[in-house]
């Protein structure tokens, strides 16, 4: 039977390998943060496009991401609503109101979703409800995200408050999220919408969503021609995007061009060459301490092939050792950033992200193995009484 | 064999080293060069690691309350609903006259802030920056770009763009036209401010009569502006006069739809605001709090290797009848050694990180002396603690050992 070396001479002094394991673990837990930030920057769009009952989304170009908008005519969505393979057309306003805390007193920015109150526009189970959809048609009603920020207050149905300096009503709930775009986030009819944040008309719209009929459903080819044909209907004053499109662009946005995004993946490549220096350390210290056994073996007759993958071995257990605990700790800080943000920051755990951050280790690691293997490699079996 | 000289037990002399002349630990470190360097680069990315997240917590701080403290006023007035800048709520321009007839009030300065969509002139993309307008008279914003080109404020349709908003918003020069708006502009010249999390791509300077121009006819869709309500009034304080005398009598005076702040309450309040009630705020926190003990993990590693490779060497010097006291200020000063050594390059690579950080967001990321001291204490603390915990292996060290 082969003796496993590498897990051996790692193996050897319990101390330096709590150390080293726990070195690799909080530098993977880094990686992971950062990610973490870097995704919930995407996801805040692309949970809220996942919850919106659209294929199609129709948004002017000079829209940049979902909560800065800008609004096009009404008209632009009873055009598409012509086209062949068209079920039908919604529109969609975005704005930010100021919300009023009734305890405290102080006004927040609270983004507002003002929706026909006729359309299912979100898909959120707890507002498909008779009762909440009538609730909404009464005056000066908001259904509130329970994913808002604490600092806006009490959220049960009931509340009363102000909004924009008007009275308002909570009437629902519902579980969304505002990400890094909004700390909170209600649901109103056009109707209140247009009130709420007078002299702004309804034949203004930031969103125009399209539901597709089933046929053009049926595959993505039929799909995107029936994309085409609306873009082609439609004057240049719009653009039309599927659900996936439109979520690329914004992630895009709050990656490329915000300052938030540009932090966090910075912070990823500092936390990967802190991790590879801290792995070549105990693999440099190692190899070191071992240069008498590594000369025994190769006047042994073994060749310097052999020593590379001891080395290389190493390095990869180091990352395998380091990334278990560094994913449970990473999991639990998820739950606590997401605690302390009242649930409005959506970092989640997702199996891409765990795959690709345990490629990065093994990547990490076996850079530093790669680095520090030379000394091992070039062993003189002459040094073996050294 | 010669004896020590008795010594008293913690005397100043016990962190010496017995033959006063031999730098042990100093030997220790540069015996293997290779090591040494090994050593030091993980001091140095350590310190970079640390560094690098508290320059992004503090990036956000100073970011969001640089405007603030350029301004020119030691007292400022807001709309009592004003939670922080970023919130669109004005107060009307009589309350500024009235404070100004308050005996201490030098003058009264009105700063109209707005956001509007700039056009980049090359791509013809839309990008909102955060306009801020004032009477060019006034010295509301004494930066020198505006300072220069204050006459050439004053004529219509033009402003100052500032030369650190982001790349998308086009060439940042003088002489460009385009549109704001969907109004034509000209750029008369520049000035130095820079981007923050709230106003995100950049700053346009205008003439308050500008200001007017481009806000006074909007679309059906948003509330025009007028220049009877003002969103931040700032207040300069005659010397000899108390400032926070004077807020607390404005306080008391003026009618409650304001709130009248000291310019330092208003900034350390917004600062408060970020810290506590943004998501940005309480990620950067959590990123430097591990960014820290990562820290302090790479250096504990580096010193307990050292002191594990010579073992021997000092089970050897105990048999020798060196003091456990003696090891101890030898790991000690040989964690201070690395501290030193280690936190130089650290700081360097940090600048070149901070530099770029900035050109590529616009942020504000400032190295001030007291952060690096803040650092540079904290690595040598972590080198001490690490180096006292790592020294009880060879306390515990028997002489008998030197040959295992």
């Amino acid at each position: 039977m082969r003796t496993p070396l590498a897990w051996l001479n790692l193996l050897h002094e319990r101390t330096r390998l709590m150390v080293a394991i726990a070195g690799v673990t909080f530098a993977v837990t880094i990686i992971f943060m950062n990610l973490g930030f870097l995704g919930a920057l995407a996801l805040t769009a692309n949970q809220t496009y996942a919850s919106i009952n659209a294929n199609i989304f129709v948004i002017s170009p000079l829209t940049l991401e979902l909560s800065t908008t800008e609004p096009f005519p009404i008209e632009r969505i009873y055009q598409a609503a012509g086209i062949d393979g068209v079920e039908r057309v919604m529109p969609m306003y975005v704005g930010y109101g100021q919300w009023r805390n009734p305890t405290t007193r102080i006004n927040r920015a609270m983004l507002m979703y003002g929706v026909n109150p006729n359309d299912v526009v979100f898909l959120m189970p707890e507002l498909q409800g008779r009762e909440t959809i009538d609730a909404l048609r009464q005056p000066n009603t908001v259904l509130y995200d329970r994913r808002s920020r604490p600092e806006f207050g009490p959220q049960d149905p009931g509340i009363e408050t102000e909004l924009e300096r008007r009275r308002v009503t909570i009437v629902g709930n519902y579980d969304l999220g505002g990400g890094f775009a909004a700390d909170g986030t209600v649901i109103t009819s056009d109707l209140n919408f247009s009130r709420y944040l007078e002299p702004r008309p309804l034949n203004l719209i930031d969103f125009g969503l399209i539901q597709l009929d089933e046929l053009s459903l049926a595959d993505s080819t039929s799909l995107a021609e029936v994309k085409e044909r609306i873009q082609n209907a439609l004057p240049e004053d719009v653009i039309v995007l599927t659900r996936d499109e439109i979520a690329e662009r914004d992630r895009a946005y709050w990656i490329e061009t915000t300052a938030a995004g540009f932090i966090f993946s910075m912070g990823v490549t500092v936390a990967m060459i802190v991790g590879t220096v801290i792995v070549y350390q105990i693999l440099y210290t190692d190899i070191a301490n071992h240069m008498a056994e590594f000369a025994t073996l190769k006047a042994m007759g073994y060749r310097g092939m052999f020593l590379f993958k001891v080395v290389i071995e190493e390095a990869i257990i180091l990352a395998c050792l380091g990334y278990g605990p560094g994913f449970l700790v990473s999991i639990s800080l998820y739950t606590l950033a997401r605690n302390a943000t009242g649930g409005t920051l959506p970092v989640y755990m997702d199996v891409e992200r765990a795959i690709w951050v345990f490629v990065l280790t093994l990547i990490m690691c076996t850079l530093s193995g790669l680095v520090s293997v030379q000394k091992a490699v070039q062993a003189d079996p002459a040094e073996v009484f050294s | 064999m010669t004896r020590l000289p008795k010594q008293p037990l913690l005397s100043w002399k016990t962190f010496m080293l017995p033959p006063r002349h031999t730098l042990l630990a100093w030997y220790n470190l540069v015996h293997e060069r290779r090591r040494i360097i090994t050593a030091l680069a993980g001091v140095s990315f350590a310190v970079l690691l640390m560094f690098v997240f508290l320059g992004f917590k503090n990036a956000l701080y100073d970011s969001q309350t640089q405007l603030l403290q350029l301004l020119n006023g030691d007292i400022v007035i807001i709309n009592r609903i004003k939670e922080n800048m970023f919130v669109p709520e004005q107060f009307a321009r009589r309350r500024l006259y009235q404070a100004q007839a308050f005996d201490g009030i030098e003058e009264g300065y009105a700063l109209y802030v707005a956001t509007a969509d700039w056009k980049n002139p090359e791509t013809k993309l839309i990008r909102p920056l955060r306009v801020l307008a004032f009477n060019p008279e006034e010295p509301v914003l004494p930066l020198p770009g505006i300072l220069e080109n204050q006459d050439q404020l004053r004529l219509p349709w033009t402003a100052l763009l500032d030369d650190r908003s982001r790349p998308e918003v086009g060439p940042m020069e003088a002489g460009i036209d385009t549109e704001l708006m969907e109004q034509q502009l000209h750029v008369v010249g520049t000035f130095s401010l820079g981007t923050d999390f709230a106003a995100g791509n950049g700053n346009v300077v205008m003439s308050d009569q500008n200001f007017v121009r481009y806000f006074a006819r909007l679309g059906p869709e948003e509330d025009s502006r007028t220049l009877n309500t003002v969103d931040v009034g700032l207040l300069t304080v005659a010397p000899g006069h108390d400032v926070d005398v004077l807020v607390q009598t404005l306080s008391d005076r003026l009618p409650q739809d304001v709130l009248v702040l000291s310019k330092d309450d208003f900034a350390q309040r917004e600062r408060i605001y970020w810290e506590e009630n943004t998501n940005i705020g309480f990620v950067f926190s959590l990123l430097t709090t591990m960014s820290f003990i990562v820290g302090i993990i790479l250096v504990y590693q580096i010193l307990y290797t050292d002191i594990a490779d010579h073992w021997a060497e000092y089970a050897t010097m105990k048999a020798m009848g060196y003091t456990n006291l003696n090891l101890l200020a030898i790991v000690l000063q040989e964690a201070i050694i690395l501290a030193f050594l280690g936190f130089i390059p650290g700081l360097l690579v940090s600048l070149v990180l901070y530099q770029m950080a900035m050109d590529a967001t616009g942020l504000l990321m400032v190295l001030t002396v007291q952060r690096a001291m803040n650092i540079f204490v904290g690595t040598f603390v972590m080198c001490l603690v690490s180096g006292a915990i790592a020294v009880r292996k060879v306390q515990s060290t028997d002489p008998a050992e030197v040959f295992g």
